[in-house]
C-alpha cells in the first residue's frame, strides 16, 4: 500500500524526473565541440583495444566476437555509468536538497535515466555494426526490452543505496570505483563463460550482470531465445537489489539536508 | 481553519567531535562511542497558521527561523513533534534552485518552473510572460552564465512567482536586489496576500513584517518567545522583556567604560553611565521609530558642584552631527549636585527613521569648562516602522 502511494507520488513528478534527466544529458555533450561524436568514439576505442588484445593474445574463438564484445561493453557501461552518476545524484546537488522539497529518489532516478539515454545513444554504434556484419535478426528480440528493464532496475537499486551511503561516507565513491573495475573483468564481457570449467562457471553465474549480458547476446546476436532460468534469476536478484537499495535510501533520506 | 499545524516541534542537531565521513573511520570507530555535542535548534515550538493568514517569523540570527522553515517545507524532519500541512506548499527559500549556467534563459525557465511544480502546459503558456516580467525578452537564447547576477535573480523571481501556491514560505528572498526589485517583490507578496494565499514570512526587515503580517512568531535561541499580534511581538523583540524589569531609579547601570581618549574633563563630575529607556521604562538599545525614549545620564560628583550644565549631542553612524542640546539652552538650571544621581532627557517621539545613532554626553560649567565629556561613547539603534526613506521624518502632507 505504501509502495503504491510512493509510486503514485513519483508518477506525479514524472515531468520533473524527465526534465532533470534530459537537462543532464544535454549538458554532458554541450561542453565539447565534437559533443555527441565523442560519446560514440569512447566505446569504439575501447572495442578496438580490447578486440586486438583478446582476439590475438588470448585467442578467444567466438562467433561475431566484435559484436559480442561491443554489446558487453555497452551493457556494462550502462551499469557503470548509472551507478557512478547515481552515486553523486544527492551529494552533487546540494542546492536542490537543501532549499526545496521533492522526493529525493527523483534525483537518483533521473540520473539513471540520463545514463540510459547515453547508452541508447551509444548503441547506435552497435546497430551500425549489426548492419555491417549482416547479423540476422529474429523474433527473439522481444526479450530485449525485458532484459533492459532488469538491467535498469539493478542499476537503480545499486544507485539508490550508493547515493545515500555516499552522503554519509565519502569514500564510498572510491570503493565503488574499485568494485566496478574488478566487476568488469569478473563479468563475462571479454570472454564467454564457457571458457571456464563447469564448477567455476557457477560462481561466475552468481553475478546477475552475467545473466543479463548472456541473455542479451543470445537474443540479439545469436538469434536464440533467452534462457528462462537466466531471466528468472536476474529478475529475482534485481528485485531484491531494488528493495534493499530503496530501504537503505529511505533509512538515510531524512538526514540528507543536514549532512550535506 | 488552520492549514499549518506545528505541535511541540523540537530539532536537535548532533555535532560530533570527530566527524566520521568515511567507511574506514566508521569501522575503526565502532569500538569507541562517538562523542557529540547536541545543539537544540528548536525547542517546543507550537503554533498554527490559519488559511489566508500571513505569519511573520522574527528573531536574531541563529534563533532557528530558517530551521523552522525547512521543517515546514519538508526539507528537514523534526527530532520530535508533529508538523502537518494541509495545502499545496511552495517554498521560496532560495531563488533559482537548479539554475544551470550552461543553459539558455528559456531552458532554465523550463527546468526551474518544473522544479517549482508547474506543469508543462502551464510553462509553455507562460514563458513569454516570464521573460517580459524579467525584462529579458531579447536574451531568450543567451546562456545563463553570460547574465549578470541581477539578471539571474530577476529571471528566477519572475519564474518563481508564476506558481500558484496555496501556502507560500518566504525566507529572506527579498533581501537581495535593488530598490526597484524589492518593490516588485513587495507588490507580488501583496498580490498573493490579497488572493488569500497563506504566507509564512521570515525576515529581518521588521518594517515589512509590521506592514504585512497578521501575526508574528518570535524565536530566541530556538525557543518560542512570543506569538501574537505583530505590533506587540515586534515591541517584545525590540524592547526585550516588556516592563518586567523596569530600571530602578538611582541604580547606575554598568555600561562599558568609555574609552579613555574619548573622555576628557577635570573629573569633578564624572558621567558614570548612560542608559536609553523605552516606552515601558525598561532599558533598551533598540527603538521603534516614532516611539518615545528617555536618555538617562548617571553622574557622580566627588564634591558639591554648583550649577552644572549637562548636555548631549547626537551623531549619525558616519559621524555627522545631527543635534545637540543642553540644560542651559533649555533654560533648566540645576542648583547643585552632590554624590551620585541621574538626569533624564525625555524625547516624546524619536524622529529618526532608521539606523544607528551615537550619543555624546557632557557635563560642564556655564563658561564651558569641562567636568566630563564622553565623545560618541553610547549608541542606540532605530528600527524602521514605515517606508519613508532617509534619516529623519519630516511631518508633511501631500495636497493637490
Amino acid at each position: 500500500m505504501m509502495f503504491l502511494d510512493r509510486m503514485k507520488t513519483l508518477y506525479g513528478y514524472r515531468n520533473l524526473i524527465w526534465t532533470l534527466a534530459w537537462g543532464e544529458f544535454k549538458q554532458r555533450y554541450k561542453n565539447s565541440v565534437l559533443g555527441y561524436f565523442w560519446s560514440l568514439l569512447e566505446p569504439l576505442l575501447m572495442l578496438v583495444v580490447l578486440y586486438v588484445v583478446f582476439s590475438n593474445l588470448m585467442r578467444i574463438q567466438v562467433e561475431y566476437y566484435q559484436l559480442f564484445l561491443l554489446l558487453g561493453i555497452i551493457l556494462w557501461n550502462f551499469l557503470s555509468r548509472a551507478t557512478s552518476m547515481g552515486l553523486n545524484a544527492i551529494l552533487g546537488k546540494p542546492g536542490m536538497v537543501q532549499k526545496i522539497y521533492f522526493p529525493r529518489e527523483i534525483l537518483v532516478i533521473s540520473s539513471c535515466i540520463t545514463a540510459l539515454l547515453m547508452s541508447i545513444f551509444e548503441s547506435l554504434v552497435f546497430i551500425a555494426f549489426m548492419a555491417v556484419f549482416q547479423v540476422p535478426l529474429s523474433a527473439n528480440l522481444v526479450y530485449v526490452p525485458l532484459i533492459l528493464v532488469l538491467l535498469f532496475l539493478v542499476s537503480l537499486g545499486l544507485s539508490l543505496a550508493l547515493a545515500a551511503l555516499n552522503v554519509f561516507y565519502r569514500d564510498v565513491q572510491f570503493i565503488w570505483a574499485v568494485i566496478l573495475q574488478a566487476g568488469f573483468f569478473a563479468t563475462p564481457i571479454l570472454y564467454p563463460v564457457t571458457i571456464f570449467p563447469e564448477s567455476l562457471r557457477d560462481i561466475f553465474l552468481l553475478n546477475p550482470m552475467a545473466h543479463i549480458i548472456i541473455s542479451a547476446r543470445d537474443t540479439i546476436i545469436y538469434s536464440t531465445p533467452a534462457a528462462a532460468g537466466s531471466l528468472l534469476y536476474a529478475g529475482i536478484v534485481s528485485a531484491i537489489t531494488l528493495i534493499i537499495g530503496y530501504i537503505i535510501f529511505a533509512h538515510y533520506e531524512p538526514r540528507f539536508a543536514e549532512e550535506m | 481553519m488552520s492549514v499549518i499545524d506545528v505541535e511541540h516541534v523540537e530539532k536537535v542537531f548532533r555535532i560530533p567531535h570527530e566527524k566520521r565521513t568515511t567507511i574506514f573511520e566508521a569501522l575503526t570507530g565502532l569500538l569507541r562511542p562517538t562523542d557529540y555535542e547536541t545543539f537544540p535548534a528548536l525547542r517546543d515550538v507550537t503554533f498554527s497558521v490559519e488559511e489566508g493568514e500571513m505569519l511573520g517569523i522574527i528573531g536574531e540570527n541563529g534563533s532557528g527561523k530558517s530551521t523552522l522553515l525547512k521543517i515546514l517545507a519538508g526539507i528537514m524532519r523534526p527530532t520530535s513533534g508533529k508538523v502537518s500541512v494541509n495545502r499545496r506548499m511552495t517554498p521560496f527559500l532560495e531563488l533559482g534552485v537548479g539554475f544551470n549556467p550552461d543553459f539558455t534563459a528559456i531552458e532554465n525557465i523550463r527546468t526551474y518552473a518544473t522544479i517549482m511544480g508547474l506543469s508543462k502546459r502551464e510553462i509553455n503558456g507562460k514563458v513569454d510572460e516570464i521573460l517580459a516580467f524579467a525584462g529579458l525578452e531579447t536574451f531568450r537564447d543567451a546562456k545563463l552564465k553570460n547574465f549578470s547576477s541581477g539578471m539571474q535573480v530577476r529571471l528566477a523571481f519572475s519564474t518563481a512567482i508564476q506558481t500558484n501556491p496555496e501556502i507560500l514560505l518566504m525566507d529572506e528572498v527579498l533581501a537581495v536586489g535593488d530598490m526597484e526589485f524589492q518593490q516588485k517583490c513587495m507588490d507580488v507578496l501583496n498580490r498573493y496576500r490579497n488572493e488569500g494565499v497563506t504566507i509564512v514570512f521570515v525576515s529581518h526587515d521588521l518594517g515589512s513584517v509590521r506592514r504585512f503580517c497578521d501575526r508574528t512568531l518570535l524565536l530566541n535561541h530556538g525557543e518560542q518567545v512570543a506569538l501574537g499580534e505583530t505590533d506587540e511581538v515586534i515591541d517584545r523583540y525590540i524592547y526585550g522583556r516588556i516592563a518586567e524589569e523596569p530600571v530602578e531609579i538611582g541604580d547606575p547601570v554598568e555600561e562599558a567604560p568609555p574609552a579613555e581618549e574619548a573622555s576628557s574633563g577635570n573629573g569633578r563630575v564624572k558621567i558614570t553611565g548612560v542608559t536609553f529607556l523605552n516606552k515601558f521604562g525598561a532599558e533598551s538599545s533598540r527603538f521603534n521609530a516614532f516611539d518615545p525614549m528617555t536618555i538617562r545620564i548617571f553622574y557622580s560628583a566627588r564634591e558639591r558642584v554648583v550649577d552644572p550644565v549637562f548636555g548631549i549631542a547626537l551623531y549619525s553612524e558616519r559621524g555627522e552631527h545631527l543635534y545637540g542640546t543642553n540644560t542651559e539652552l533649555k533654560d533648566v538650571s540645576i542648583e547643585y549636585i552632590t554624590g551620585e544621581g541621574h538626569i533624564d532627557l525625555q524625547i516624546d517621539r524619536i524622529p529618526m527613521l532608521a539606523g544607528r545613532f551615537l550619543v555624546t554626553v557632557a557635563a560642564h560649567t556655564h563658561s564651558g569648562e569641562r567636568y566630563d565629556w564622553q565623545d560618541k561613547a553610547y549608541s542606540f539603534d532605530v528600527i524602521p516602522t514605515g517606508r519613508d526613506a532617509g534619516l529623519f521624518d519630516i511631518p508633511c502632507l501631500w495636497r493637490r
